[in-house]
């Protein structure tokens, strides 16, 4: 049953995912077609152990789109194209999942949920840094993306109302 | 705008409708199987078994609307001018545009008043059918904030009331006018009625009153339409006994109405508030939100009087500063030696008031909601109920807008001749830099928002940027709550008119979105405005019959849906709860998504007739999505575009 819900938000969420035509071996992955490098990431280098393909079921049975978005470009914390240093390396983000508050707050949080490793073994863990370590940027300059060059004339035109 | 007026379908367009319907919804639903779809029609039958008889000669002659009109020789009518013609008569005066009602027999006079009396009928107000009391409100909500102005809803009897409760609270706790009218029948359903109905929402509505007379209730109409109006404005209530809406007038007159008087500042706070305005080197005029469209007019008219750069909340809420007007932003310096605070607290003088913990009063029960006795909120006082924040000057408890005339002039008066030469140097130097700011910001905004720009599914970034450069030269409203969908248009559109962004529910309560737009696209439909609807799905799933009201009435809506298959933000609260207890966050997802199955938003519209296509993942389709969208909303039929974008 719990695979039947997996595959089905797999079929219908993330449709557009199937562009990332995911592999295993990380060095393999290619940019989508027309999809431009990373305009500022310094591409990680660090050895990835995982198995991006078990990373990405783990990515969406632990809701980790949720606040990173389908791509870890968007939403609450996003971290494509900047990786910031505890996504450096498997043993850094596992250090980072290990280490965050096990003391529930008295108001509601959105802030990265704690990974004890009972919850998350390091070897999910490093499926998961498999997959998200296959994420690439997918955003054009500004000056290559029509609304927002209207956008920005616009704003320069004077004001009426 | 081009749009049919026609709303009459006569017997045989209702069973045309309804073979197209039927037709149209085998089309879309491919998965039905073909002997269910294409089953021959049967006829109903009774709990029994038994087919159902023929209907009568009687019956068809009725469904036919050929019934014989009563017998000369006795009364024609008994009652030839009901009190019902009356309240209305008093709505019309009042300038009341729209009714908004689910139908309910303890109002059946004075709703068959609406459609019926006067030439012609059904205008001003115009009968507009809701699904839900809830939606009712809502709309009554969204029209006030879209012109400033109560809308009526009718609630039916202690359930409507009941239903309606959750949307009075938020257009209570949103300081938003409204006039609601609730019928109430002692005679008929018990469980319907009750001594006191207007009880069960006192704490939440700014007035209420149960008139005992036909008389009574002209006026208390009258009284509920003032005290809304009136700051703190606020939905407020009147109960009408069916007997009195249905009794012979006679003779009786329409009460002369007497507008509320609203205090301002005195006039030794107008010279004192004047002279430290134009003894500055460099005022500043901090704008919150304004009840009137006037009175975001007025802000405009002191701010440029005095040359004084000026904040806004106008990508908050309505009401408020021009964004973009040329003194609107940080000016040319950010050292300002003197600021006035219009329902804005922490200034040098801040006119903000009266609050919602002037009517402490209304809550006879001492529920307390919100903490909006002063020092119970949690947050110090900082809610919509408290002053906010620690006042870094003076704080006069009075209405900012109706300070406002009073201020000008004694601007004016007191304006040195040598002085307009000073302020428009620096009007001029604030422009530029305000400029300078803005495209800056943009650039930043620009350059944060296409992060994830060709990801599939949709960001919610291109949803807004895409959208702007086609509504920028349309006269459009923001109808639905921004701040689940990344707030983008804050950074991304211009918010120009009092009415472009109307801002969040009130009291942050779900099922909002669309009834707002509803009632903001009712406020349209007759200024020949637009209306934006980026709908989060969570949010509509709660009353989404209000999308065939938007159609019924042929309302410029535009529905793009934000639809991310989850109650994200409630998604991530206990995806952290399940991290700090160590128990791991696969579950996280149990109660917090929408899945299994996934929603059709088009399908859903489609049910309701309203044209929209749907579900787009390819960031491509979703420009031209949007131009077919709007050009349907320019003819004045509402439009919905289901996009799979990413959670926020």
């Amino acid at each position: 049953m719990v695979m039947t819900k997996r595959t089905t938000l797999l079929a219908g969420a993330a449709i557009g995912m199937a562009l990332l035509a995911l592999s295993t071996r990380i060095g393999a992955q290619a940019p989508a077609a027309g999809a431009p490098p990373a305009a500022t990431a310094k591409a990680l280098t660090s050895p990835v152990t995982g198995s991006a393909v078990k990373g990405k079921q783990l990515y969406y049975d632990h809701a980790c789109y949720s606040c990173h978005g389908f791509n870890g470009e968007t939403g609450a914390r996003a971290f494509v194209p900047n990786w910031p240093a505890n996504l450096a390396t498997e043993r850094s983000f596992i250090a980072f999942l290990r280490g965050r508050a096990n003391v529930a707050p008295v108001q509601p949080s959105t802030s990265m949920p704690n990974y004890p490793a009972q919850s998350l073994g390091d070897e999910q863990a490093k499926d998961i840094y498999a997959y998200i370590r296959s994420f690439t940027s997918r955003q054009p300059p500004i000056d290559k993306i029509p609304a927002m060059t209207q956008i920005l004339e616009a704003a320069q035109k004077p004001y009426k109302n | 705008m081009a749009r049919s007026k026609h709303v009459s379908v006569g017997r045989r367009g209702f069973l045309k409708g309804a073979a197209t319907a039927v037709t149209g919804a085998a089309a879309m639903a491919a998965h039905v199987p073909a002997a269910d779809a294409e089953a021959p029609p049967q006829a109903p039958r009774t709990g029994t078994g038994t087919v159902a008889p023929p209907p009568s000669p009687a019956q068809l002659e009725r469904d036919a609307g050929a019934v014989r009109p009563p017998a000369a020789s006795g009364p024609v009518r008994a009652v030839v001018r009901p009190g019902s013609d009356l309240m209305v008569q008093v709505l019309r005066d009042l300038g009341i545009e729209y009714v908004a009602a689910n139908p309910g027999s303890s109002f059946e006079g004075l709703q068959e008043s609406v459609i019926n009396y006067g030439t012609p009928p059904n205008v001003k107000p115009e009968f507009i059918t809701a699904l839900h009391e809830e939606s009712a409100v809502t709309m009554a909500h969204g029209y006030g904030k879209a012109t400033g102005l109560p809308m009526c809803a009718l609630l039916h009897g202690t359930i409507g009331i009941q239903h309606a409760a959750m949307s009075i609270y938020q257009a209570y706790y949103d300081k938003t006018p409204a006039l609601l009218i609730a019928g109430r029948d002692l005679g008929f359903i018990a469980a319907h009625s009750a001594n006191d109905m207007a009880g069960m929402v006192r704490s939440f509505t700014k007035w209420d009153a149960t008139p005992k007379t036909l008389e009574e209730s002209l006026v208390a109409i009258q009284r509920a339409y003032a005290e809304a109006i009136t700051p703190p404005c606020g939905p407020t209530l009147v109960v009408i006994d069916i007997d009195l809406q249905k009794e012979e007038a006679g003779t009786l007159q329409v009460p002369r109405y007497q507008p509320p008087t609203v205090s301002g500042i005195d006039p030794g706070q107008a010279r004192e508030i004047a002279k430290g305005l134009l003894d500055a080197q460099n005022p500043r005029i901090a704008v919150g939100r304004l009840r009137t469209h006037d009175g975001a007019r007025q802000a405009v008219q002191l701010a440029e009087l005095v040359g004084a750069s000026t904040s806004t909340s106008a990508t908050q809420g309505p009401t408020s500063f021009p964004q973009r007007h040329p003194l609107c932003g940080p000016g040319a310096s950010t050292s300002y030696d003197y600021t006035l605070g219009l329902e804005q607290p922490n200034a040098t003088v801040s006119l903000v008031g009266p609050s919602l913990s002037t009517l402490l009063s209304r809550d006879p029960t001492n529920i307390g909601f919100g903490g909006i006795a002063p020092g119970v909120s949690r947050a110090g006082g900082a809610g919509r109920g408290g002053r906010g924040g620690a006042a870094a000057g003076r704080t006069i408890d009075v209405d900012a807008e109706a300070s406002l005339p009073a201020l000008i002039a004694e601007v004016r008066r007191q304006m040195p001749p040598d002085r307009q030469r000073i302020v428009q140097e620096r009007s001029a130097k604030h422009a530029t830099a305000n400029q300078q700011a803005r495209v800056e910001a943009l650039r930043q905004a620009l350059e944060q928002r296409r992060a994830g720009w060709d990801a599939s599914p949709i960001s919610t970034a291109r949803v807004y940027a895409e959208l702007w450069p086609l509504i920028a030269n349309e006269d459009w409203i923001l109808a639905s709550p921004s701040n689940f969908s990344g707030a983008h248009n804050a950074q991304l559109w211009d918010h120009n008119k009092p009415y472009s962004y109307l801002g969040g529910q009130g009291a942050a309560g779900m099922g909002y979105g669309a009834p707002a737009c509803v009632g903001a696209a009712l406020a349209a439909r007759s200024r020949n405005q637009i209306v934006v609807n980026v709908q989060t799905d969570g949010d509509l799933n709660y009353a989404p019959g209000v999308l065939w009201t938007a159609q019924h009435h042929q309302l410029p809506m535009l529905t793009v849906m934000h639809n991310n298959r989850a109650w994200h933000q409630e998604l991530m609260f206990v995806e952290y709860m399940c991290g700090v207890r160590g128990r791991g966050t696969e579950r996280g997802h149990i109660g917090t998504s929408l899945r299994d199955p996934f929603i059709d938003y088009r399908m859903m519209a489609a049910a309701y007739g309203m044209a929209g296509e749907g579900p787009i993942t390819d960031p491509l389709k979703l420009a031209p999505a949007l131009k077919r969208g709007l050009a349907s909303v320019k003819k004045g039929m509402p439009y919905m575009i289901d996009v799979i974008t990413q959670p926020r």
